[in-house]
């Protein structure tokens, strides 16, 4: 063969392996507003930066699917996001449902080995059905397919990884997802270990896809995702968006951006956005976009947890993450789920280099029979380790209310690295109240209402902040409308310049869920 | 005319009821507050519409998940 004749079997063997599943297949999921796998890369992607791995490859255990699996159901490769290189592994579902075989989880296993290596970012575009049958039936298909890569579901964060679940996900685009450090999901999606046809079949009764596994369960019940999008195109947007918060890799600090005019405007807001009166609820939102970049907070698992906000945002242009207690929903008292979402976001922040500013008002742990249920003593010990293993800098501004343990949890003592508090906060062991009745128990003056007044007054007083600062257990008290100056300067000297502000990611091989 | 539930987020008392049974409602109104863990946690309303039925007293205990009120869009 000369060589046109080579470079037209080259041209014949690519126009195959771009044709996907075939014309039928790709029209159907066009109609359904879906993107196939080459297109979510186009879109995600920069212009003509994809660096296709494996175009050729196809399914090498059955013979007669060799040509029909173009790209062996897996798109993988590198290319950039807003300039800067990522990995990409986009799952064809039109080729026997991106199931996982010998060729594409090599090609998996290649783009994830170079991502770690050369300190990239990783993508999944998660939509596949699992492992492919019957490749990986029998003693023999396990023996080849499964467990040969001792390394396959261990993370150590070298560098991040993001993925969007954008259609069934059983199996490795489960697992991966799992793994990530960011997971978007379309709404009309499932993540389930298993496909419903199958855990039908496993307990006998109709499985609903949805509730077996739907955006819903994941966001407010199982906290597995990180938020939800409406299409793939707004799924693919806010990976590209959480990417821009994040280094490269982990000897990197994060980018910063130019600070949006206006930002610095905002804080003359805060003294009214927290009401002075110590029982009254608010919106804990409106306190951090007043205080950092504008436009900037990016909140993750805004539905799971909410006695907590989590967020990445950037202040004067940096990188921080954001950890507020939300006194709008159950008076912020931390429940069990706000203290799993708040250490993943420690173990996200502190492998990525990223400070941390905590804002707290809380009366406390979520106390009662439900929280017991839920663990709620380990998820408070996991937070607590998390907190003290955290190596950025971490920041605390005490709006008002910080009682009990929680005063430990949301950075106070040296649980932070300096400790400002608003002239609003109190800060005791126990709310007055409650201490008033426990202090008096059994005593002549628990039936004494007024005896009982003058312990809380005096109890109210001393849980002020002024004692607090006398004794240097808070470092600062500044005016609210301060706080955002006061943070960025205090950023600026905590800077660790001995270190270009890497971390020691003590936390790096901690899991993605607790 | 669809009826849409409120229930309580957490196990509290019942502190102050803000509306009575007839009266309209926009969406994220307080419809009663709730107290526990000494903080005054609002109920609100999910959507416009009139308050058809009130479940709770003031001063009653309630449980996590418990209905306080439905309103009717």
């Amino acid at each position: 063969m000369n060589h046109d004749d080579l470079a037209a079997d080259l041209a014949a063997r690519e126009a195959a392996a771009y044709s996907m599943g075939g014309v039928e297949k790709l029209e159907r999921r066009r109609q359904q507003g879906l993107l196939n796998a080459r297109e979510r890369i186009t879109y995600l992607l920069d212009d003509g930066t994809f660096l296709e791995e494996g175009l050729l490859a196809t399914s090498s255990v059955v013979a007669e699917d060799r040509d029909t699996t173009p790209a062996d159901g897996k798109v993988t490769g590198f290319g950039k996001v807003d300039g800067r290189a990522v990995g990409i592994a986009s799952n064809d579902f039109t080729v026997k449902g991106a199931s996982s075989s010998l060729t594409n989880m090599k090609k998996l296993g290649h783009v994830k080995r170079v991502a770690t290596q050369r300190g990239l970012p990783l993508v999944f575009l998660g939509e596949s059905s699992g492992a492919r049958m019957p490749d990986n039936m029998g003693s023999r298909g396990m023996g080849d397919l499964l467990g040969n890569d001792p390394t396959q579901y261990i993370r150590f964060r070298e560098t991040p990884w993001a993925s969007a679940v954008l259609g069934q996900c059983f199996g490795s685009s489960a697992w991966y997802t799992c793994l990530s450090d960011f997971t978007v999901m379309r709404k009309g999606a499932v993540m389930a270990v298993a496909s419903p046809v199958l855990a039908s079949l496993a307990i006998g009764e109709t499985v609903d896809p949805q509730q077996l596994g739907g955006w819903q369960l994941h966001a407010e019940t199982t906290g597995l995702i990180d938020t939800f999008a409406d299409t793939d195109e707004e799924a693919l947007d806010l990976v590209r968006r959480f990417l821009s918060y994040m280094p490269s890799h982990h000897l990197e600090a994060p980018p910063t951006a130019a600070v949006p005019a206006g930002s610095d405007a905002a804080a003359s807001r805060l003294p009214e956005l927290v009401p002075d009166r110590r029982k009254r609820v608010y919106d804990v939102h409106r306190v951090l976009e007043a205080v950092v970049d504008t436009n900037s907070l990016f909140e993750l698992k805004a539905q799971f947890g909410r006695t907590a906000v989590t967020a990445l945002a950037r202040l004067d242009g940096r990188v921080v993450g954001v950890v507020a207690n939300n006194p709008l929903v159950k008076g912020g008292a931390l429940d069990a789920h706000a203290c799993e979402k708040i250490t993943r976001f420690l173990v996200l922040c502190d492998s990525f280099n990223i400070p941390l500013l905590m804002f707290v008002d809380t009366p406390g742990f979520l106390i009662g029979m439900e929280g017991e249920r839920q663990r709620a003593a380990g998820k408070i010990m996991n937070f607590m380790t998390a907190l003290q293993l955290f190596s950025m800098p971490k920041l605390s501004v005490i709006l008002r209310k910080s009682y009990g343990q929680a005063y430990l949890n949301m950075g106070g003592g040296r649980n932070s690295d300096e400790v400002t508090a608003w002239p609003t906060a109190e800060v005791s062991f126990m709310d007055p109240d409650y201490a008033t009745k426990v202090v008096t128990w059994g005593k002549p003056e628990a039936d004494d209402p007024e005896a009982q007044s003058v312990i809380r007054t005096q109890m109210e007083r001393d849980a002020s902040v002024w004692d607090m600062a006398s004794t240097f257990a808070v470092q600062h008290v500044i005016r609210p409308s301060d706080t955002r100056r006061h943070l960025i300067s205090l950023l600026d000297v905590h800077h660790d310049r001995r270190t270009g502000g890497i971390g020691r990611h003590a936390m790096a091989n901690w899991p993605s869920t607790f | 005319m669809a009826r849409h539930e409120i229930l309580s987020e957490v196990t509290g008392t019942v502190w102050q009821i803000e509306v009575a049974v007839g009266d309209s409602v926009s969406s994220g109104d307080d419809v009663l507050i709730l107290e526990s863990m000494k903080m005054e946690i609002p109920a609100l309303a999910p959507c416009d519409g009139i308050i058809v039925e009130l479940t709770v007293a003031s001063g009653q205990t309630v449980e996590e998940g418990q209905l306080l009120a439905i309103v009717e869009d």
